[in-house]
């Protein structure tokens, strides 16, 4: 399925109107969709693969997804929202995911932004400034 | 000892523990050599991006939700889902005198297997050219050692001046042929050890060609010599359209390292048609808007600021200048193609090369009357202006009555003159590829010319007359050719005794 313009240019739109200053807007993102596939407008299915995309992108800034090799004591998770909240402002969802990959130490990822404190993440800087 | 753990505590107690921020995205789609990535919200344009695995990207399309970037080297690792780095550093290459003698890619990684490069510096492939206040107007002459081109379509340091013609109209070949005259003078000046000569450096950019061709020109510069004051940058057919776009870029950036730093180099971009398609495929695949013929809106853009960088500065910017020479080829000799007049209209001058001239033996195959040169003349010495002031003028009328005179073979004395003349100027300038001409002996020439001392030589033998005048005057008045380089202005006693020289030879002459 190609996207068109005219899809991107839509599914913008009805981005831009579920989600207010960047917020998605659960209720309206699932009337929006809803409505989409029951009216099926002409090239319906590109507009709702755009809409997807950019709800997701909207959410993954909106998530903090912390990373670490063992559980995160409640101290400590205390103080990584506080701080995390602080930095991307207030209503960051956050997930907890636990990946041994890690070896040791936390990594945070908001959007595109990755705070990389791990042991892996370490190892893996003095790799490549060994290899410059 | 103790100097040493002192070191390495001091080095411990100074490294930065904290985790710093990094700015991440996602391969979505990739090939081509074009890359789309989600993420990286604050990518700047033209920042490298780190693939992992010694693989660079640079950042070329930032759009609303995405970013579109080129591969630089090969992308085959390049898998979906793969994380990309932003680096925070805008691309760079190698810039300096460790690059002279050397073939290097368009990232300035050497290709000759000399080893690696230890330049001085870096600097970045994409800048703004030099401002109004930094510039200072070209005076000094690029003696490209062909006469047709030194005596009437002079060219100045910091000039862009275009080569165009069909394929194999010798385009290349005037570019090698003024790198090894650049090496013959450096040479002579450095063995005399002539402190006021500006040695004038090269750089060879060649873009889209065989890597048989490429290999030729380097064995050519190599021996002829002139390799120690060149940097040869190769971006050729079988490197990717990314390379080839750059490359142009990376060897102007090269040249500006000369140019920061008082000294003069001259650059051969070869060619920027084909440069021009390199980019058109990259913007396809970028899916940017196309335009004309398909190449995209900047295209203009991409080669006015590529050939702006060209400049001569003021001593208080540097000093030094950067001369562009670009070559074009045209199809079928039509110059009203959309490459070619874009380069036309942005360079300050062209020397237009014409297939049949080139298969009438008239080699280098400049045509005359469609050739100019708009800065350069300021830049001719003297002497040479004296000799070849009237001589674009000659030629060109030499043509109208030479067109006449195919009609009737009733022609008044004076009408049979500027002909006869003109067969006579148009062998001068006949001149074998790789053999440049000094200065000093092509006013020496010029002037036997404009003096009448050619009229009584057959136009068949005006070739041979030459060659012998070349050999006695560069033989026998050595003294009198250094007095022309020294005065740089044909006075009433150099012309008598450039006079007392050519009669004397004239004599021997038979």
């Amino acid at each position: 399925m190609r996207a068109t313009r005219k899809s991107k240019t839509d599914a913008k739109r009805l981005a831009d109107v579920c989600m207010p200053g960047g917020v998605p807007d659960e209720a309206r993102v699932r009337r929006a969709v809803t409505l989409l596939l029951e009216q099926k407008p002409r090239g319906y299915a590109a507009v709702a693969q755009q809409f997807l995309r950019r709800v997701r992108l909207q959410m993954r800034r909106r998530t903090a997804i912390v990373e670490s090799a063992a559980p995160i004591p409640d101290a400590i998770r205390a103080e990584l929202v506080s701080g995390l909240t602080a930095r991307y402002g207030a209503g960051l969802e956050f997930e907890y995911v636990e990946n041994a990959g890690l070896i040791g130490g936390v990594r945070v990822q908001v959007g595109s932004d990755v705070f990389d404190g791990s042991v892996r993440g370490r190892l893996q800087q003095l790799q490549a400034k060994m290899n410059e | 000892m103790s100097k040493l753990l002192q070191e390495i505590e001091a080095q411990i107690a100074g490294a930065e523990l904290a985790v710093k921020r990094q700015n991440v995205g996602i391969v979505r789609e990739s090939g081509d050599g074009v890359v789309k990535i989600d993420g990286l919200s604050d990518v700047m344009l033209n920042e490298m991006l780190d693939f992992g695995n010694g693989v660079t990207g640079l950042a070329l399309n930032l759009e609303e939700t995405e970013v579109g970037a080129i591969i630089l080297g090969s992308g085959a690792g390049i898998r979906e889902g793969q994380e990309v780095r932003t680096t925070g550093k805008l691309l760079q290459v190698p810039a300096g005198k460790a690059l002279l003698g050397r073939v290097v890619d368009a990232l300035g990684r050497p290709l000759d297997g000399k080893g690696p490069v230890t330049a001085e510096a870096s600097y970045p492939v994409e800048r703004v050219a030099a401002g109004i206040i930094a510039r200072k107007s070209v005076s000094q002459p690029v003696q490209t050692g062909i006469m047709a081109i030194d005596a009437m379509i002079p060219i100045g340091r910091g000039q862009r001046e275009l080569i165009i013609g069909d394929r194999s109209t010798g385009k290349t070949a005037i570019g090698i042929d003024t790198i090894i005259s650049q090496a013959h003078l450096n040479r002579a000046a450095e063995s005399a050890g002539d402190k006021s000569y500006r040695p004038l450096y090269c750089i060879y950019v060649a873009i889209g060609q065989k890597q048989s061709s490429v290999a030729r020109v380097v064995s050519v510069l190599e021996e002829a010599g002139a390799m120690p004051y060149t940097i040869v940058v190769s971006a050729t057919a079988a490197d990717s359209a990314t390379n080839q776009y750059l490359a142009p870029f990376a060897g102007a950036a090269m040249g500006e390292w000369f140019m920061d730093n008082n000294m003069d180099a001259l650059i051969i971009y070869d060619d920027l048609s084909k440069h021009a398609v390199a980019y058109r495929q990259v913007s396809l695949v970028l899916k940017r808007p196309s335009g004309r013929e398909a190449y995209p809106g900047d295209v203009f853009y991409l080669h006015s600021r590529l050939l702006e960088r060209s400049a001569r500065v003021s001593e208080k910017f540097g000093g030094g200048s950067l001369t562009g020479l670009p070559i074009i080829e045209t199809q079928a000799g039509d110059v009203s193609a959309y490459i070619p007049t874009n380069v036309i209209s942005i360079t300050d001058g062209q020397i237009y090369l014409e297939t049949d001239l080139f298969y009438q033996g008239i080699r280098p195959a400049v045509s005359v009357g469609l050739s100019v040169s708009r800065v350069g003349s300021a830049a001719q010495i003297k002497a040479m202006k004296q000799v070849a002031g009237r001589l674009k003028g000659d030629l060109a009328q030499f043509r109208e009555l030479a067109a006449f005179a195919q009609f009737g073979s009733d022609l008044d004395a004076g009408t049979k003159g500027k002909i006869e003349r003109g067969q006579r100027i148009v062998e001068l300038f006949k001149q074998p590829q790789y053999k440049p001409v000094p200065v000093e002996m092509q006013v020496a020439i010029l002037w036997t010319a404009q003096n009448s001392y050619l009229d009584d030589v057959p136009v068949e033998r005006i070739r041979e007359f030459q060659e012998k005048l070349t050999d006695h005057l560069s033989g026998r008045k050595a003294e009198l050719l250094g007095r022309i380089v020294r005065e740089k202005v044909l006075g009433e006693e150099l012309a008598a005794a450039l006079k007392a020289a050519v009669e004397e030879f004239k004599a021997t002459w038979a």
